[in-house]
């Protein structure tokens, strides 16, 4: 449904939402404005006045303000000698849940500030420690044992983290493609979702989302996993077909074996035929997948079973489609009714023009 | 919801600079202007019927503490985060995390009747919207308790119009799907459907029927 009505009032009215507001409008603010006390110090210098008494004469307010500024240049030496190294830009909370998680500089190795993760910094956990991290204010992000994060961005609108090994829950309620986390085999773009995200020793990878939708990219693979799918990646493959976890174990390994086990065209193709006989209408997702994931003489068969389990909405062509028409991709995906795709296409589309233009 | 985001942001950098110069009718205009969203912030962390003294409790120490703000332009946001940090202080003093969802279930208990009355829906939903995550209950209370658009709410709060409208729309979702699971969905569209207004009855009234 179009949510112009919640977002601004406009558009057509939804009564459910007209319901709510008249129920939930009992609890709305209607105070009036307190009496603010006429004594309360509105102006304040920022630091003297409130240090130095007021009644002070003006030799002992200066004698003060110098013993003050001594005190703390003083203070302000020794303290730094004993520092903690700290980079500069913006930094995360982070918070111990079990054990004693630690953060380092990635340049030298040496204990950074306490309860921050600042840009170039890497969190580490052991096997007995987890830590939470609060993103900016869009969203948390749980870090399991034997894990390994960097913050690689942090800023209004770009945020970066780097999972070289272990495991994350990231719950994200920021706009889609402002959080993104690279591994070594595959970027996970947050389209509005909660996931996890794991990487072992080799690099390879799986997401799982859990809430929303999550984009996984590398080097032209994409895939684009709903609430439910996972998707595994590969070192110097990259993110393979999406899928629901529920899918027949005969589904699966054929998948498995198309993304990554299969060298040859045929082992491929013959993977392909496994994966079509055991597909179901909720195995859309993947079969959509592989529209654009196999050469055309396979696309053909792709077609044909995905408009089996999902006919072609109007305006899709089988032509097009042979041809991987973005627009009917688009549209067919929409007939797959996995969600309401108008958050993340715009951003998804905006991705796809930086790539084709190699930003 | 007229006025540009710019010259909304201009009078709000100029009540600041005013109030900071002792002029309380400044402080009062910013007040107006900011405290459905104090209120829709702290509702959607605290029991309802502590929100009114905590809404001036905010205002009260964010007064003294105007020269503090370096940017008098991001006085939505700075105060946003001060009525944040109050409301997790309130919860600290009390010693009570689930004190709003227990003060939902004495509304509930005062109940007689076995079909749900007015206050009861309404407090339910209340309860459902603050059991989801803290970004989609403050926007979707700021929204629909307080009756702000989401550019106003963008406005007054700092967040980016994208992040709000995401909220909502999530928000929303999550919201349709415990209230359909309680099966108050029915209920809603029924009402909504036929037209009848509800007859819940306001804060204050649910105030004094809390009230020993």
């Amino acid at each position: 449904m179009n949510d112009d009505y919640l977002w601004d009032g406009s558009g057509e009215p939804d009564p459910e939402i007209q319901k709510l507001e008249t129920t939930l409008g009992r609890f709305r603010h209607q105070g009036e404005a307190p009496e603010f006390p006429a004594d309360m110090p509105l102006r304040q210098s920022r630091f003297w006045r409130r240090i130095l008494p007021s009644h002070w004469s003006l030799g002992l307010r200066l004698a003060g303000a110098t013993a003050v500024v001594l005190l703390v240049v003083a203070i302000g030496m020794f303290r730094w000698s004993q520092k903690p190294y700290e980079t500069s830009g913006p930094g995360w909370e982070v918070e111990s849940v079990a054990g004693t998680p630690r953060v380092v500089s990635s340049a030298f190795g040496k204990r950074a500030k306490a309860g921050k993760l600042g840009v170039g910094q890497t969190l580490i956990t052991d096997s007995h420690s987890q830590a939470t991290i609060s993103v900016a204010e869009i969203g948390t992000v749980r870090v399991e044992p034997n894990s390994r994060l960097r913050l690689v961005t942090g800023g209004k609108g770009r945020n970066q983290l780097a999972l070289d090994r272990g495991t994350i829950q990231a719950f994200i309620w920021a706009a889609p493609g402002e959080f993104t986390v690279d591994t070594p085999s595959a970027i996970a773009v947050d389209l509005g979702c909660a996931y996890t995200l794991q990487v072992d020793d080799s690099g390879a990878g799986l997401l799982r989302t859990t809430l929303g939708w999550v984009g996984f990219i590398l080097n032209g693979h994409e895939a684009f996993i709903p609430a439910g799918a996972v998707c595994a990646t590969r070192p110097k493959v990259g993110p393979g077909t999406p899928y629901f976890e529920d899918a027949s174990p005969s589904f699966r390994e054929a998948l498995s074996k198309f993304d990554f086990a299969a060298n040859t065209p045929e082992e491929r193709s013959a993977e392909l035929g496994n994966i079509l006989a055991a597909s179901r209408q909720r195995d859309a997702l993947t079969i959509w997948h592989l529209l654009s994931r196999v050469d055309e003489s396979d696309r053909r068969r792709v077609y044909d079973r995905l408009a089996t389990l999902v006919p072609p909405p109007s305006g899709v062509a089988r032509d097009g489609i042979l041809r991987l028409d973005q627009n009917m991709l688009d549209l067919w995906w929409n007939q797959l009714d996995l969600g309401d795709v108008s958050l993340w296409r715009t951003w998804e589309r905006s991705w796809s023009r930086d790539r084709t233009s190699g930003k | 919801m007229s006025t540009s985001p710019a010259s909304q942001t201009s009078d709000d950098a100029s009540l600041v600079l005013a109030a900071r110069e002792g002029d309380r009718a400044a402080f009062g205009g910013l007040y107006a202007r900011y405290a459905r969203m104090v209120h829709g912030i702290l509702l959607a962390k605290v029991p309802a019927v502590d929100v009114d003294d905590l809404v001036q409790d905010v205002f009260l120490r964010a007064l003294p503490r105007l020269c503090d703000l370096r940017d008098a332009a991001k006085f939505g946001a700075w105060l946003a985060a001060i009525t944040r940090n109050r409301a997790n202080d309130f919860h600290r003093q009390t010693r009570t995390n689930s004190a709003a969802t227990d003060s939902l279930s004495e509304y509930e208990a005062e109940l007689p009747a076995p079909k749900p009355a007015p206050i009861a829906e309404a407090a339910m939903i209340l309860g459902f919207v603050r059991s989801l995550p803290d970004a989609y209950r403050e926007t979707l209370i700021l929204r629909l308790v307080e009756g702000m658009t989401g550019p106003e709410i963008a406005k007054r709060t700092g967040m980016t119009p994208g992040s709000v409208r995401v909220n909502l729309h999530r928000g929303m979702q999550q919201l349709r799907e415990k209230l359909s699971q309680a099966a108050l969905s029915t209920s809603i569209q029924a009402h909504a459907r036929s037209g009848k207004n509800s007859a819940a009855p306001d804060k204050n009234s649910l105030r004094r029927r809390t009230e020993p």
